[in-house]
């Protein structure tokens, strides 16, 4: 009886980080730049949920990604359980970029290579951020 | 808009910056040999002291008599240099971008430090038009494109400026800014702003004429 208390605590507290941490995702509107210590710009624009969406991505790992020992990307392991920060120091280490550059590459990179979605500075580092009215153009 | 952005922030990067060393080469040899044709003797009697001494004078503030006799032109002639190369070169914007490409990076300054001496720069022009504009004795040597030439060099602060506070349309304006960049920096050997590369040249040159035949100070 004791044991089937705990364990349904145990679900419940589970059901209840992961609809956290859904809900976190989902509400996300910018990138959070606390991992910075005196940022320079406004936070990116990015509503995690529309953004994906809108943009047809359905891979987490195309973003929150593992690397195995050699630096080989590994396909079907995904890190969405950690922030970028947890691996990506602020100043670069060998060939793994520093954590602004990660965002940049990452984000930007996409960006480019799809001709969709912003590429200029301001365009993510808005100093108004528009209405909450869904993606805006790119 | 991102086949644009490529476009600026891509080859015409290169073919800017080509021109401007290119063109900085091709003048800097095409000077050398017209004097070592036209006015050989000139080499007999340049002088690293004297050059030295010339330099050294003139780009201290106050240190020459011309300096002296016009003390606020030369404060913003000083203050409008010392901006004009340190907000392009430390730019946190420019670095990120640089960075990006070649994962070369060097300290920025603080955003709200580089936006006070690019106003400052802007400043500077604006002092420059007035003076052409109201004082006889340039408007007497000024020619129209002279007024080209200043806005040449205030375009990539106004637009980077306008373009940093997302004032005025945003896309466009960072696109301007790029373009205005590159056009400063295809104009430096073409125009009157080749002085970057020649004044050293003049000052040595003029320095040693004084030093060394006139037994003169040239400042
Ligand atoms: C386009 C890139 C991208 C994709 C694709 C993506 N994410 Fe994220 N996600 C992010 C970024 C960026 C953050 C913020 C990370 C940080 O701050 O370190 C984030 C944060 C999160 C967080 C933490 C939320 C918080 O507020 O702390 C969760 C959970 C998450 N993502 C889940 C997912 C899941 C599940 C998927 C796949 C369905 C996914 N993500 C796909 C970019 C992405
Ligand atoms: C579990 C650790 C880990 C997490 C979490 C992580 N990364 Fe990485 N990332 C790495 C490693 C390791 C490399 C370097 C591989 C190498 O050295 O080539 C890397 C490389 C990169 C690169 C360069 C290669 C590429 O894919 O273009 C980018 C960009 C990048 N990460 C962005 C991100 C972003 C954005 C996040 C957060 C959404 C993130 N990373 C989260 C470990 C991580
Ligand atoms: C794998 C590709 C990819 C990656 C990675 C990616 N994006 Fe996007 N992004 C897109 C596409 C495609 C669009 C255009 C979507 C559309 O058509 O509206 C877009 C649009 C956007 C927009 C404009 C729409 C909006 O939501 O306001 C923003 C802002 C944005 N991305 C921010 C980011 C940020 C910040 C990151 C990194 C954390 C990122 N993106 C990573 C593909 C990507
Ligand atoms: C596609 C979106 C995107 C674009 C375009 C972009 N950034 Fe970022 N940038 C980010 C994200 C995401 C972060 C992570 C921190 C945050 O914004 O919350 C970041 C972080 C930074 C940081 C470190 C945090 C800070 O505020 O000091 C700087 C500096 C920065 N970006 C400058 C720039 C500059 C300069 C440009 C243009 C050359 C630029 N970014 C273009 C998305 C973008």
């Amino acid at each position: 009886m004791k044991k089937a208390a705990v364990s349904l605590i145990l679900i419940l507290a589970g059901c209840a980080l992961l609809m956290a941490a859904a809900a976190a995702q989902e509400d996300m509107v910018v990138v959070d730049p606390g991992p910075f210590e005196n940022p320079q710009r406004p936070p990116s624009t990015f509503r995690h949920e529309e953004h994906n969406l809108a943009a047809d991505i359905w891979e987490c790992n195309v973003c929150h990604h593992v690397y195995d020992e050699e630096g080989n990307l590994l396909d079907d392991e995904s890190s969405e359980d950690m922030r970028c920060v947890d691996c990506h120091f602020l100043e670069d280490t060998g060939t793994q970029p520093g954590l602004m550059k990660a965002f940049h590459l990452n984000c930007k990179g996409c960006h480019i290579k799809e001709a969709k979605g912003p590429v200029m500075c301001g365009e993510c580092h808005r100093w108004r951020q528009p209405a909450a009215d869904g993606p805006g153009a790119g | 808009m991102h086949s644009v952005y490529s476009f600026v922030t891509g080859p015409m990067v290169w073919v800017a910056f080509g021109v401007f060393v290119a063109g900085c080469l091709f003048r800097l040899v095409v000077l050398l040999s017209q004097v070592s044709r036209k006015e050989p003797f000139i080499f007999s009697y340049m002088n690293l002291k004297w050059s030295l001494r010339s330099i050294g004078h003139w780009i201290v503030p106050f240190a020459t008599v011309n300096w002296r006799r016009h003390p606020v032109l030369t404060v913003v002639t000083f203050v409008f240099h010392i901006c004009l190369f340190l907000v392009p070169i430390f730019l946190l914007s420019h670095i990120v971008l640089v960075d990006e490409a070649w994962s070369i990076s060097w300290a920025a300054l603080p955003d709200g430090l580089a936006d006070a001496l690019t106003l400052t720069v802007i400043a500077c022009c604006l002092f420059f038009l007035v003076r052409r504009i109201r004082s006889p004795e340039v408007k007497f040597v000024t020619y129209p494109s002279d007024y080209v030439i200043l806005a040449i060099v205030a375009a990539p602060f106004v637009t980077g400026f306008l373009a940093y506070h997302q004032w005025f349309g945003y896309p466009v304006m960072f696109i301007l800014h790029v373009i205005a960049g590159e056009i400063m920096l295809i104009a430096i050997p073409f125009t009157r702003l080749s002085h970057m590369l020649f004044a050293v040249f003049t000052r040595a040159y003029m320095g040693s004429e004084f030093g060394g035949v006139r037994k003169a100070k040239d400042w």
